[in-house]
């Protein structure tokens, strides 16, 4: 009797002691954990980059998840090029978005971001820009891709660049109209000058709205007066030789026969013209209008 | 002297499983194999075989622990055998002790022959020793003690096959709940933050015990941090054992 009494005694007992155990053993580990995570350790962040395969084979390893797969080393590379203590984390970007681009190419974010951190952050628009040809290749359909481009190849202000890239989106089906805008801006910036003159009057004609055709409006007084103050300038040029002068006014040019008539502004306004420096410039400012 | 026993029987039965030689031959193509992946390499061929066997060591190793630790305590209770064992002068926590100290040892002979034939590859590749790897071996086996924990947990409980990829899914998030330290920074101050957080110190760090980076780039690692980490190895292992313990003596058999 005495036995069975106390043997539950005892178990509730060993119950009590594993219960305060278990909660003892979490307090102490959990500390521990916290005394770990104190201490520095020495990493290589992203030492392990370059043993990540090329994301075609890999593509085979994930038994179907890829697109799990990209999304995971989007998240990934997110957290480690906002990483400012890795020097050298520019080093294996493009296989990085390339990796991504294979597992997943029809998901656009990666292209962009890796992108615009190769352009703002590496300060190597060649990169950007090829991590966006990729993305036109495995999406050619979408005119994001080369817009994107021109737009980073116009903030570095290579002109001619980002007009060819203008060219391309301009030519997807579905690309804005603000497309073929910045295409004759960045014609203008190369000073083609004809073909920056013929897109505006198009964005002109084909304007929707007011504001837009107000847009084009003015850039077209701006590529016109470039057009006229181009002819003027080579005419007073062309002056100078011959009496060693500037004309005295923009009449002279017509009378000595170096042209056939003063060009107006698109507003039908003359040129200004400062006889002492032979400059000529608008009555207007263009986007004042 | 019960528990000695257990873990003896524990550790005869488990070195006649078939599935441990098929691993341990695994393991060791895998560790033999990094020298011919090292030859596609350019630069450092010593890192490659490095890099590779320890990888092999510390994942085959886990599924050792975790194919062999989940059917130890079902088996015993599938085969009826543990009416046997209970009906005898002795304690569910012994028998737990003895069955985690039987697959410890077998794992102890394992990871001993895996990492004599990792050694000597290197040493075919180096000419030297290089005692750091043993570091990076130590932890490895830390880390599987606590696995094999989890396994014979999941085992006094579930099903082989459940317990497997329970124990399978602990290994996973032990490698990667570190990455909640980057959630935490993200989430403003409040609740969620405090779960975040609480989850954060809660769950397995299993980095803990990887010390592959460091021994192989011959980083510098701190004394204390073996410490800490061997006493955090220690602790949890004992919770996850207590737990088991709780567990088990819940069960009727009866």
């Amino acid at each position: 009797m005495k036995l069975s009494l106390s043997q539950p005694r005892l178990r509730d007992w060993s119950s009590l002691f594993l219960a305060v155990f278990l909660l003892l053993s979490s307090l102490v580990f959990m500390g521990l954990k916290v005394r770990c995570d104190q201490i520095s350790r020495g990493r290589i962040p992203g030492s392990a980059i370059i043993y990540i395969p090329s994301g075609k084979y890999l593509k085979y390893a994930t038994f179907g998840f890829s697109s799990v797969l990209a999304d995971l080393i989007y998240l990934w590379a997110i957290q480690y090029y906002s990483d400012y203590s890795i020097s050298d984390r520019f080093d294996h970007l493009e296989h990085i978005f390339s990796i991504i681009a294979e597992l997943d190419p029809r998901y656009v974010d990666p292209y962009e971001l890796g992108a615009i951190v190769a352009v703002y952050e590496a300060n190597n628009l060649n990169l950007g820009l090829k991590i966006l040809d990729l993305g036109l290749e495995k999406n050619p359909q979408e005119w994001f891709f080369p817009f994107q481009a021109g737009q980073l190849a116009q903030l570095r202000k290579n002109y001619e660049l980002a007009r060819i890239y203008y060219k391309k989106a301009m030519e997807i089906p579905g690309a804005p109209d603000l497309v073929k805008r910045l295409y004759a801006f960045s014609a203008f910036k190369t000073m083609d000058l004809e073909t920056s003159l013929k897109t505006w009057l198009e964005v002109y004609e084909t304007a929707q709205d007011d504001r837009v055709k107000k847009i084009a409006s003015n850039h077209l007084y701006q590529v016109k007066a470039a057009i006229d103050k181009k002819v003027i300038e080579e005419a007073i040029g062309r002056f100078r030789e011959k009496y060693g002068r500037n004309p005295y006014d923009l009449n002279q040019l017509v009378r000595a026969g170096f042209l056939k008539e003063i060009p107006k502004d698109l507003d039908g306004l003359d040129y200004l013209y400062d006889a002492q420096t032979g400059e000529v410039r608008t009555a207007q400012i263009w986007w004042k209008r | 002297m019960k528990v000695k026993a257990i873990a003896l029987n524990t550790f005869r039965e488990a070195i006649r499983d078939r599935i441990l030689y098929l691993l341990f031959f695994f393991a060791a193509a895998a560790i033999i194999f990094s020298r011919l992946l090292a030859i596609l390499t350019v630069g450092d061929r010593v890192k490659i075989i490095k890099d590779v066997g320890l990888a092999s060591l510390s994942l085959f190793g886990a599924l050792m622990a975790i194919l062999i630790g989940t059917g130890l305590v079902y088996k015993e209770i599938d085969k009826k055998t543990i009416f046997t064992v209970i009906s005898k002068p002795i304690h569910r926590w012994q028998f737990l002790l003895g069955k985690f100290l039987g697959l410890t040892l077998t794992l102890l002979v394992m990871i001993g022959l895996m990492s004599l034939i990792f050694l000597a590859v290197v040493f075919a590749h180096t000419l030297r020793l290089e005692p750091r790897l043993l570091i990076a071996i130590v932890f490895i086996f830390i880390e599987l003690l606590l696995i094999t924990a989890v396994a014979i947990l999941f085992s006094c409980f579930s099903t082989p096959i459940l317990s497997s990829i329970f124990s399978l899914a602990f290994y996973l998030i032990g490698h990667t709940s570190w990455g909640l330290e980057t959630l935490i920074r993200k989430l403003r101050p409040g609740p969620w933050r405090m779960l975040a957080q609480f989850l954060y110190t809660f769950l397995p760090d299993l980095e803990n015990f990887n010390f592959r980076t460091e021994v192989v780039h011959g980083l510098t690692i701190q004394p204390k941090f073996y410490f800490y980490s061997g006493l955090y190895g220690l602790f949890y292992t004992l919770f996850i054992l207590t737990l088991a313990t709780i567990i088990f003596k819940k069960r009727d058999f009866v």
